[in-house]
């Protein structure tokens, strides 16, 4: 689950980070009133769950509360990259010249089988820019996913990052991100900026934080901060399916499977066939026919579907039950697409019975994954 | 032959009289691997469907002489029944779980991992974890410690197969099976992002294996496992090794259900992988029938 920044930023104050004051405020008369109480210039920050909305003026600087309240208007109700601005975050402003911007992260790393600390001296920019262009400016370090990272280790990166400031201070920040990440089950956690002041105090400006959806429910206080407009309408209803389910842009194909490895090389076989996929969709092992009538039910909304391709490899998935999910849905009147599959394995001849029983146009079987993509994809592109 | 488990394994269950347990029990036995016991805590006494279960681990393998304990715990238990394992010293432990935590899975991979450098060194047999979110492993015609559906395993063979990913792992090994070529050990490593054993780990078992001639090899996007994998076989392995990469129209930035499977910045593209295994002279197959074709090309060099 992706945090606002506010958000992220309130778990780091818990740990106690220095982060950053700043309040957050729906409509423009609330970003005045916050300037005024702050008695000085502000930044009026977009808070939406998407990358890159500075370089789409979802932040600004404002110098007086009236800037404040005209900024506030501008970015509030803007679109950026598909998504609505609801709220924005209103900090304190700093002087940026009169301090350096760095960047920490803790990051879930399979290659060393924890969290990898990194630290950066060239922060406020993408730290994938700089992973891209100046790797070496970044410094790699293991954290004991068991101990955490201890001070003298934080120093020791600290110094390697040749970060300049308060060391213990800087440190500190560290260990307390570090604790942050293991405590609240992080699959990513970046203080970016992290900027040190003229005095070398360090103050968390700005913040990234994702948490691992698999442990949400050991942050039961976190349940609340779930945006269903942040994410796409198909996927917050797929959610209350319990499907994994990624909505694809551009595509005109629906594609379901059963096991993620077989819908990632069902996406694979529509894109060789010349379609695209609009979704992912994988219904899990062992699903029954009304999960199956769900999962078409679903589909079946997404405008952008032509065509859906059903790839089911039947282990403890049964055949028959995927074809009684897919014929009810289309006696329901649900079913108005054309449904191209390949149901192999377990029952797969009851579940031919059932379709040659029912003998609609609408719904084809087909004895291999290509042959269903290709008519599924034939099917789309009409 | 084969690897990791074969006929005279003596598995316990973990989780045996949970639906999911009780079932692929069921469905273990009916494969002919020695399925000796089931650990439930608080359950210690039962007698279930003619296994004894156990309160703990280290009880049931004193009580059996297992060596081999498959876990179907939730995941909020998960991680600890995999280290109440580890530290009962089963020696092969296999965490089929979805789901289970990162955090969790980082705490007991690295706990296992220092019980095996232990037990090593005192001349015992270390301990190994594989998965979570894992399908297990079958080593063809002895023992199935795992879920895969039994019927795909009809036809012992010499081919090895490592996955990532459980359907792709039944898709490749029922495409072995149908062309008469059959595998020898299937080893599902899992699609979460902190598992107990990597492909690089697995590949030199099959190096070392009398009954395997080739080795598939079903990676995904996401991480770099597969670079290593690449890695391993371009220094060590004689023996031809094939690849399938699955995902490889997916978009960077979304999570193709396995928690593991995104490609975040230019880590886990499939430009990479391909790559790597280009360099690592290792085929591979644009799609998984064409792995067969691929196979025999190299079985037949």
């Amino acid at each position: 689950m992706k945090l606002h920044e506010y958000q992220g930023k309130e778990i780091l104050r818990q740990f106690g980070v220095n982060v950053q004051e700043g309040r957050v405020a729906k409509t423009p008369d609330e970003v005045r009133q916050i300037a005024r109480d702050y008695g000085q210039s502000v930044v009026v920050k977009a808070q939406v769950h998407v990358g890159g909305r500075g370089k789409a003026g979802g932040v600004k600087f404002s110098a007086d509360p009236d800037k404040a309240f005209e900024n506030g208007e501008k970015i509030l109700g803007m679109d950026i990259k598909g998504l609505t601005v609801n709220k924005v975050l209103v900090t304190r402003a700093v002087d940026i010249d009169a301090g350096v911007e760095y960047y920490i992260g803790m990051i879930v790393d399979r290659n060393v089988q924890s969290f990898t600390l990194m630290a950066s001296a060239e922060g406020g920019v993408d730290i994938e820019e700089v992973a891209a262009e100046t790797p070496e400016k970044i410094v790699h370090y293991r954290v004991d996913p068991i101990t955490g990272l201890r001070p003298y280790e934080a120093r020791e990166v600290a110094i390697q990052a040749g970060f300049k400031g308060n060391l213990n201070k800087i440190a500190d920040m560290m260990v307390k991100l570090s604790q942050a990440a293991l405590e609240r089950d992080a699959v990513l956690v970046e203080i970016n900026p992290l900027f040190v002041d003229a005095s070398g105090t360090p103050i968390a400006l700005d913040t990234k934080f994702e948490i691992d959806d698999n442990a949400m429910y050991r942050h039961k206080d976190l349940a609340d901060w779930r945006e269903m407009e942040a994410e796409h309408p198909l996927e917050i209803e797929a959610s209350k399916y319990g499907f994994a389910y990624v909505k694809l842009d551009d595509g005109n194909v629906g594609v379901l499977g059963n096991g993620a490895g077989i819908v990632m090389t069902s996406l694979d076989v529509v894109n060789r066939a010349g379609a695209k996929p609009a979704n992912f969709l994988d219904i899990g092992g062992g699903a029954k026919a009304e999960i199956v009538y769900n999962a078409v039910k679903l589909v079946s909304k997404d405008k952008d579907v032509k065509a859906i391709f059903i790839n089911i490899f039947g282990g403890i998935t049964r055949a028959d039950e995927v074809a009684k999910g897919v014929i009810q849905a289309l006696q329901d009147g649900i079913l108005t697409k054309p449904v191209r599959m390949r149901i192999a394995g377990t029952a797969e001849e009851e579940a031919k019975a059932l379709l040659a029983e029912v003998n609609s146009p609408l719904i084809q079987m087909f004895p291999n994954m290509f042959d269903a993509a290709a008519e599924a994809a034939k099917e789309a592109n009409k | 032959m084969g690897i990791l488990v074969n006929k005279d394994s003596k598995v316990i269950v973990q989780g045996m009289t949970g639906r999911e347990g009780a079932s692929h029990s069921r469905a273990m036995k009916e494969f002919g691997t020695q399925v000796v016991a089931g650990v439930t805590p608080g359950k210690g006494g039962l007698d279930f469907e003619g296994w004894p279960i156990y309160n703990s681990v280290a009880e049931a393998k004193e009580a059996t002489g297992a060596n081999v304990s498959i876990i179907f715990v939730p995941p909020a238990g998960a991680a600890d029944a995999v280290l109440e394992a580890a530290h009962a010293a089963i020696p092969l432990i296999i965490l089929i779980t979805e789901g289970v935590p990162t955090v969790d899975m980082m705490k007991a991979v690295q706990e296992v991992k220092a019980l095996d450098a232990q037990s090593r060194e005192h001349g015992g047999e270390g301990v190994r974890l594989i998965g979570g979110n894992c399908p297990g492993l079958v080593t063809n015609g002895e023992a199935k410690v795992g879920i895969m559906p039994n019927k795909i395993y009809t036809q012992p063979g010499r081919i090895g197969l490592i996955s990532r990913s459980g359907t792709l792992t039944y898709e490749a090994a029922k495409l072995l099976n149908d062309a008469g070529m059959g595998t020898s050990t299937t080893v599902g490593i899992g699609g979460d992002p902190v598992i107990g054993t990597t492909f690089a780990d697995v590949l030199p078992m099959f190096e070392a294996d009398d009954g395997t001639d080739a080795i598939v090899v079903i990676g995904e996007i996401g991480g770099a496992d597969e670079e290593a994998a690449a890695e391993y076989i371009k220094g060590h392995m004689k023996k031809p090794v094939v690849a399938f990469i699955s995902g490889r129209s997916a978009p960077a930035g979304k999570r193709m259900g396995h928690a593991g499977a995104i490609i975040m910045g230019n880590v886990g593209t499939p430009e990479s992988k391909l790559a790597a295994f280009k360099d690592a002279s290792v085929p591979v197959a644009d799609t998984m029938p064409e792995i067969i074709d691929l196979v025999k090309a190299a079985l037949h060099q």
